[in-house]
């Protein structure tokens, strides 16, 4: 089992390159306004990020994607890939998802053979989907025959991570601080994740209003350093 | 299969440049006002009634709306929607509008006053043809108690689905629950009491107008603050949030004066309430 969870840490790494760097899923705007300045401030922000955004649309993703691949219901997962697409109402970060999980697709095929991920590419391509990192995390998790309770918990990891970083470039805070952040984050995770497991298809894409607000207010950022 | 507590269904058409009812049915604690036509643009304006004042515990209620190729409607509420305390059962309002190719709707309820205790829940599944217009708003106050403490609701869940040519193309979930969420602290509310939401979907939209809207409403004020973005089809979102009902309706009223304007050329009128 350790050589496949070795090979689902490789994505969850922050160097990965698929363009998560460059967003901050709507971070920035707080940072601009100055309500997110400090360490105290940027784990409440990234608290409620977890709970009120990221467990309910690409975390709870996660969860039925994995479940319509053990049942290999694909048109489940199509539809998966819309409706995390079209919940997602900020523009920026909608099409920042979608061109991270292109990316992440092309990535993650020149490294593994995956039935799975073939039809979502022709797909992306045809413009039938849209493309989305939850997705492809799951699918490459899923063919590694990773849990699926443990697949949740490092997508949320991933993004998590990520979002850390960048968040120490952006306030910017130092990076013993940043690592500090991670650590105390994980038992939110795995919370979130319990959490996640007992949701069904009718808690999807439940948004924070505030968080959703700063998102789409992201686009009247003048000077910045994140695509979202 | 459940009752209904209140059930309304209308079907318009257009005939020769008026938009007319086809038919209209209502039964229970629902009820639909003769229709109004404010200009001589042949749109037809609905007010919508409660006739009980408010949803009581348990209670469910179901609108269908249908509009036919070219009919133009406004659907509006006579008041407030008011959800009092459900000790068992939550509220619920269930809607489902279809319009077809070139027709016009625009949908503006009042805004909802959920009291102490209350949980309600309400679902709108849109289905579009790709050359009909919507504009649909919402408004959520911080609701009502007896002793004025704001948010103690224990359950607001709005959820918006907006189909086009069969597929999903807008899903917006909100649910409130203040007594488990730090819902006036970051990233919920942010300090602010009433939130307000608004999609319209056109294929008149550019990104330009977008920029316009921007510039017309995103004043440096701590009265509101606005959300605006693109949606994935042609069409955008509003998000507001306010401190009063007031601020919020002028708001939604200058977009709404703003896409007569400049879509349609026609001046907008007021929905005057008695």
């Amino acid at each position: 089992m350790d050589d496949k969870i070795l090979a689902l840490f490789q994505l969850c790494d922050s160097n990965f390159p698929t363009g998560a760097f460059s967003h901050s899923y709507g971070l920035e705007s707080y940072i601009q306004e100055e309500t997110v300045h400090n360490v105290e401030t940027f784990s409440q922000w990234l608290q409620v990020f977890i709970q009120e955004q990221l467990l309910n649309s690409d975390g709870l993703a996660c969860h039925l994607v994995y479940q319509a691949l053990e049942d290999e219901d694909f048109q489940k997962v199509w539809k998966l890939d819309r409706m995390l697409t079209v919940q997602n109402l900020p523009r920026e970060t909608r099409e920042g998802s979608m061109r991270m999980g292109e990316r992440m697709l092309e990535l993650v095929q020149s490294l593994y053979e995956i039935p799975a991920l073939l039809p979502y590419r022709k797909r992306i391509t045809e413009k039938q989907s849209f493309g989305h990192p939850a997705i492809v995390f799951t699918m490459v998790a899923h063919n590694l025959g990773v849990s699926k309770s443990t697949t949740v918990l490092f997508y949320l990891y991933s993004v998590v991570s990520s979002l850390v970083q960048n968040a120490v470039r952006g306030i910017p805070l130092g990076q013993t601080a940043g690592q500090k952040i991670i650590r105390e984050i994980q038992p939110v995770l795995v919370d979130a994740a319990t959490a996640i497991g007992q949701l069904g298809e009718e808690d999807f894409g439940i948004v924070s209003p505030g968080i959703e607000l700063s998102q789409m207010r992201h686009e009247r950022v003048n000077i910045r350093i994140f695509m979202s | 299969m459940e009752q209904w507590t209140g059930v309304l269904h209308l079907n318009a058409e257009d005939r020769k440049g008026k938009t007319v009812a086809k038919n209209v049915y209502y039964q229970g604690a629902f009820k639909v006002m003769r229709p109004i036509y404010h200009d001589d643009s042949g749109r037809a304006c609905y007010y919508l009634l409660n006739p009980g004042g408010g949803y009581l515990d348990g209670d469910r209620y179901q609108m269908k709306i249908g509009l036919g190729e070219n009919a133009k409607l406004t659907l509006t509420t006579q008041g407030a929607t008011k959800v009092y305390k459900t000790p068992n059962r939550f509220a619920y309002q269930e809607s489902e509008i279809s319009l077809q190719a070139g027709s016009y709707l625009e949908y503006f309820p009042d805004p909802l006053i959920a009291y102490q205790n209350a949980h309600y829940k309400q679902k709108n599944v849109i289905k579009m043809h790709p050359s009909a217009t919507l504009l649909y708003s919402d408004i959520i106050t911080p609701g009502w108690s007896p002793e004025g403490e704001r948010f103690s609701y224990k359950s607001v869940q709005l959820l918006n689905e907006i189909y086009m040519d069969g597929e999903l193309v807008v899903y917006d979930h909100l649910h409130l629950k203040p007594a488990l969420q730090n819902i006036r602290g970051l990233g919920f509310m942010e300090g602010y009491t009433h939130l307000g939401s608004m999609f319209v979907v056109c294929k008149q939209m550019n990104p330009s107008f977008l920029d316009q809207l921007y510039s017309l409403l995103d004043k440096n004020t701590l009265d509101y603050k606005v959300g605006l973005s693109l949606l994935p089809v042609s069409g955008f979102t509003a998000r507001v949030f306010a401190n009063t009902t007031q601020v919020i309706e002028r708001i939604f009223s200058e977009i709404h004066r703003h896409i007569s304007h400049e879509w349609f050329q026609t001046k907008q009128y007021s929905l005057r309430k008695y």
